[in-house]
Parts: C-alpha cells; structure tokens; sequence
C-alpha cells in the first residue's frame, strides 16, 4: 500500500482537500506551476485578497462580487457586470474556472498571463478604479497582510509579484471537474447518462464540439458567432487587441462547464436562457464580417436544430454543472 | 610616527580591499544580469552618464506652459511626457560593444531626477555610436511578474500609468497635453499612448524603437567619465516623417494608430554634446 500512489480523482469528497490538480480528462496545464506552485498558504492569501474589497478605490468591490461562487464565479443577473459606483461593465464577466488550463485571458484575450490578469479589473475604471500601488500600500497598513505574506513567502513584505501571484494560486485552484459529464467520461459513479442526455452528446459531438472542443469545452480560439453587431459602439472584440481587420467581431470560445449557473450568455449577455442560446445558433445568427465558416453552409446561416435535438443539447450541456465546484466551502468567502 | 603611517596604509588596506569586494560581488551580478562586452582588457573602466533633456527645438520644454505650434497649425501644450529607454549599447572605435540589456530606464520630463542615466563599468576607450530602444522588448513583455522590478513593477506608476492592463504591455512613450484647436466632448486634452511589443500569439504592431546616434569619439577612461547630452525634439512627436493632426486623432491608445507616432518620435532624438 505504501508503495502505490494514490490514484488521482475518483473521490470528489477527498479532491475538495486538494488545492489544485490536473483531472485526468484535462489536457496540460498552460500555467507554468515551477514559478507559482499552489500552497496553502498561498491560496489561503490569495482567498481573502479575492473577498476583499480593499482591491477597490472606495474599499465596496471585491473580485467576488462580479464572481460569485454561487455562479461559478460569475456576476448572477447582470448582462453586464457591474462595478464601482454602479458603473456598468462592457462585457459580462466570465466564471473564473480552470484557469490553469488556459492560454490566455477575457472575451478578447487580452491578458496571456494568468499573474497578469488581476491588474485589469482592479484599474478599470468601471470595476474597481484602484491604482495597484495603491492597494499594495493598503495591505501594508493591515496587521494581517504581512504576516499572510510572511506565511506564504517567508517574507513579509508586500509585493507586488507576492500580490499577483497568490491570486493566481488562488484562481489555479478553482479546478471544476466533478460535473456529471466527467463521471460519465472517467466512468466514476453518479456518471450514467439517461438517453435524452446521451442523445444530446451526440448531437454536441457533431454539431458543436468543433469549436467547443476537449474537455474543457473551449478550443480556446476567437470566432465570430454571428451575434447581431449594434451600429451604436459595437464591440470589436479580438480585433481590439490585434488591430487585425480578420479579427474584427471575434470572441474567445468560452467554456461550457457549469453552463447552468452562469446566465446570461454571450460576450454581452444578451441571452438569458440556454434556450436562446441554441435558438440564436439555429436561427438568429448574423452573417456580419468574418463570421465563422462552421456558421454558414452556402446560402444557410446557422447550425440547424430539430426540437427534439435541442431538448437533448439542453439534457447534455446541463451534465457539465458541478455542483461540488459551487458549493465547496474551501472557496467560500473567508 | 612610522607606526602610525603603517596603521593607517593598514586601514587604507583594509577599507580598499572591502570595497573591491563589494566592487567584485557588484560586477559579478552586473555581468550575469546587466552588463555584457566583448571589449577585451575591461580592467579599466569608468561610468557614462546620458542625460535625455526634451525641449522645442531651442526652446525648453516647461510643462503646460510652454506653447508650440504643429505643421498641421495647432497650438498645443504638453502636461505629461514620459518614455521606456532601455537596450543601451555603445560601440567602441575599434568595433567592440557594450551592451546593457536588462537594464530599464523611464524618463519622466516631470522627474528631473529620471533624465539622468548611469552606465556603469564601461571600458577604457573610445566610443563611436550609442544606440537604445524607447521601449521594452518583447522577451521582457512576456516574462514573469518576478522580473518586473524598478521601472517595470506594474504597481509602481501611480496614478501615471505606464502599463496597458487591457491589452498587456508595457506604455512606451507617452505625451498628454492640451490644445484649444481640440474639442473632445468639451475638453481640449490630447492623449498619445504608445505601446505594442508585436503580441505573444501572433503578429500585432510593434512599436519599439531602436535609435541609433553617432557619436564622436567619446573618450572613456580611468579619468574620464563622459556624460553624453541628448536631446529629444518634442516637436518631432506631431512633426516627424508623418505630419499628425490633433483634431483628427486627440486619442491614440492603440499600437496600430501609434505606428505614425513612434515612427516620428524615432526620429527625435540627436547627440547635443558631450561632458
């Protein structure tokens, strides 16, 4: 016994004590852990800087409130999210999830380094409209902050590779891999799918698994999706980062786990039910510039969907909620 | 009397040999990290300083306060003026370089104290051109938040941001000011923030500079420590090789937009004299 290894995920109970882990469907991480490895200590930081609102100009906004875990670390009921002042976000904000697994950051990618990601929202001036120095120098006048650094790092100061980086010990931990799809595919108990939900994976695997690929559910590239564009400050999305014309429109395949928790959906939320969504993708799609080729067959716009198969997607893309993830107090507010 | 001299040479000794440890540990890191040369005979060196004063042509350049004109006709003045110098490389008559490649300098027309750089432990000899970036490279653009420090810490701009968050990397070179020829929404600020490193997953614009002067056998050596006086021509900014229009674009904060402003801003920077 003391020889074998312990085999990697077969109990969601036992997982909750790990902090960060590769589930054995998931494809190689693209954070590079040899510069941040997870510990407890620096996920413990990394906890309360996230649920704490001194990341903000008036000490109101913490990261948790656009990304609630309830959610799946999303912001529940706004298209937009909302921050500081009641200041209204350009985009609905994503669940944070798997970010270890991820090349790159936002709806248009913006960010490809996970250590970096945290400086945005915190010096947007319509989420938390605070300077990084700032915040830096606010941690430094608590009792608790050095000493949290101090256990995480050895050192008590308060830097800011030190800030950045137990955050993203933090967000690397937030691994969801426990849905009822990932009991069926690892063939773990609680994975037998009824027929509705197996027909919905077929349709899935042929009719959407192009873009929403691996088990992720993301192939991470940035396409446009036929979403109608508002001549009235529209949203250029990959193409405000590449200034490339063929990027104009385009926006990063999000992932579909926990699908179920984190309406409404698109880039500006504009769908609120997973209902529109497929009707949008049957028939409401836009043929705007560079729209998708898996999005337009000749004359047809769209990815034709019988009732019956849309009753089946919505089976299917319900088995990628993780209940544990929503509920596992290791990433509840401290 | 003979044995107070001796306790003194001792001291002296003592305290010489100190130093040249210190000296040693400090040349060894710079070495590793800061410095690199294919001078031969490095045992003699000296510091260069580079001192980037920013001023109109002959006049100098007071924030909002001193007005210019553009070739497009408009009056403007500048409130903010900063930029990323780093790479710096000169060249000795005899070919051989002295490069400082992690060595990251922000000058700031607001912080005198910026405008004056320092090289240490540049070899004996004689040197033909100085060369540097305005801007940060792209290996330094994607690498760990851990070797970020100094200039390129992200937390330390204040509220004088130096780093898009948005589109990550690294402002370049920045100027803001004001013209009455400009009405954005009832205000008359002009904005040019220039970055983009070329992009991490596929080409993007790029912005950094390389500006190479020539410069005349400036003379290093155990006794003299140059200080190479550059001006950079803030009129060139509007007025390079592109002739820029305030009205027409008071807000460029994309790398594409900001090619015509980096390529004039390039062209900006001359050998005034050397001290």
């Amino acid at each position: 016994m003391a020889c074998k290894e312990p085999s990697v995920i077969l109990d969601p109970l036992k997982d909750r004590t790990k902090l960060y882990y590769q589930p054995d469907n998931f494809p190689n991480p693209s954070y590079d852990f040899s510069k941040n490895p997870v510990t407890e200590d620096g996920f413990k930081l990394g906890k309360k800087l996230f649920y704490d609102g001194k990341l903000s100009r008036d000490g109101t906004i913490a990261c948790a409130e656009c990304h609630g875990q309830s959610y799946a670390f999303t912001h529940h009921g706004h298209t937009l999210s909302h921050g500081i002042d009641n200041a209204i976000g350009n985009r609905n904000a994503p669940p944070i999830q798997n970010t270890a697994f991820m090349d790159s950051f936002f709806w248009d990618g913006g960010v490809f380094d996970l250590d970096f990601f945290s400086v945005a929202p915190i010096t947007n001036p319509l989420e938390m409209d605070e300077e990084l120095g700032n915040v830096l120098d606010k941690l430094k006048m608590t009792k608790e902050y050095p000493e949290l650094f101090e256990a995480a790092y050895g050192s008590s100061e308060i830097t800011t590779e030190g800030f950045l980086k137990a955050l993203s010990q933090f967000m690397n931990s937030l691994v969801s891999a426990n849905s009822k799809y990932d009991k069926y595919v690892r063939n773990e108990r609680g994975g037998d799918f009824t027929d509705s939900e197996l027909a919905g994976l077929s349709v899935f695997k042929t009719k959407c698994a192009s873009c929403h690929g691996t088990d992720l559910f993301s192939d991470g590239t940035y396409r446009n999706n036929g979403l109608q564009v508002y001549d009235r400050e529209p949203d250029n999305g990959r193409y405000n980062i590449t200034e490339n014309e063929s990027d104009k429109y385009k926006f990063k395949v999000p992932s579909l786990r926990n699908i179920g928790y984190t309406a409404p959906y698109m880039h500006d939320g504009q769908f609120l039910s997973l209902k529109q969504v497929l009707e949008h993708y049957d028939n409401g799609v836009y043929n705007t510039d560079n729209l998708d080729p898996d999005l337009i067959k000749g004359e047809i716009l769209g990815i034709a969907l019988s009732e019956e198969e849309k009753l089946g997607l919505l089976a299917f893309l319900n088995t990628l909620n993780d209940p544990t993830f929503i509920t596992n107090p290791a990433f509840a507010a401290p | 009397m003979i044995f107070f001299f001796e306790t003194l040479e001792y001291k002296l000794e003592m305290n010489f040999s100190n130093k040249l440890y210190i000296g040693l540990i400090g040349l060894s890191s710079l070495m590793m990290s800061c410095k690199q040369t294919d001078i031969e005979n490095p045992d003699t060196t000296n510091t260069v300083k580079i001192e980037f004063d920013n001023r109109f042509a002959a006049a100098e350049l007071s924030l909002s306060n001193t007005q210019a004109i553009n070739a497009s006709g408009e009056v403007y003045t500048v409130s903010t003026l900063n930029y990323f110098v780093s790479h710096v490389v000169l060249k000795s008559e005899t070919g051989g370089t002295v490069s400082f490649p992690n060595q990251y300098f922000l000058i700031k027309e607001s912080d005198v104290g910026t405008q004056l750089i320092e090289l240490p432990e540049v070899p004996r000899g004689n040197y033909t051109q100085l060369s540097f970036n305005i801007g940060v490279d792209s290996l330094k653009s994607v690498s760990d938040v851990g070797s970020r420090t100094g200039v390129l810490d992200v937390a330390s701009y204040g509220n004088d941001n130096m780093y898009w968050s948005w589109n990550m990397g690294y402002i370049f070179f920045k100027m803001e000011g004001n013209s009455p020829d400009v009405d954005l929404k009832g205000k008359d600020k002009f904005e040019f923030h220039i970055g983009g490193f070329g992009g991490k997953e596929g080409p993007t614009p790029n912005n950094i500079k390389n500006v190479v002067l020539s410069l005349d056998h400036v003379k290093v050596s155990q006794r003299t420590s140059p200080e190479i006086h550059v001006i950079f021509d803030v009129s060139k900014v509007m007025d390079g090789g592109n002739t820029l229009k305030l009205t027409e674009s008071p807000m460029i904060h994309n790398p594409m937009v900001g090619t015509k402003v980096s390529a004039n801003y390039a062209s900006g920077f001359s050998i005034d004299h050397v001290h």
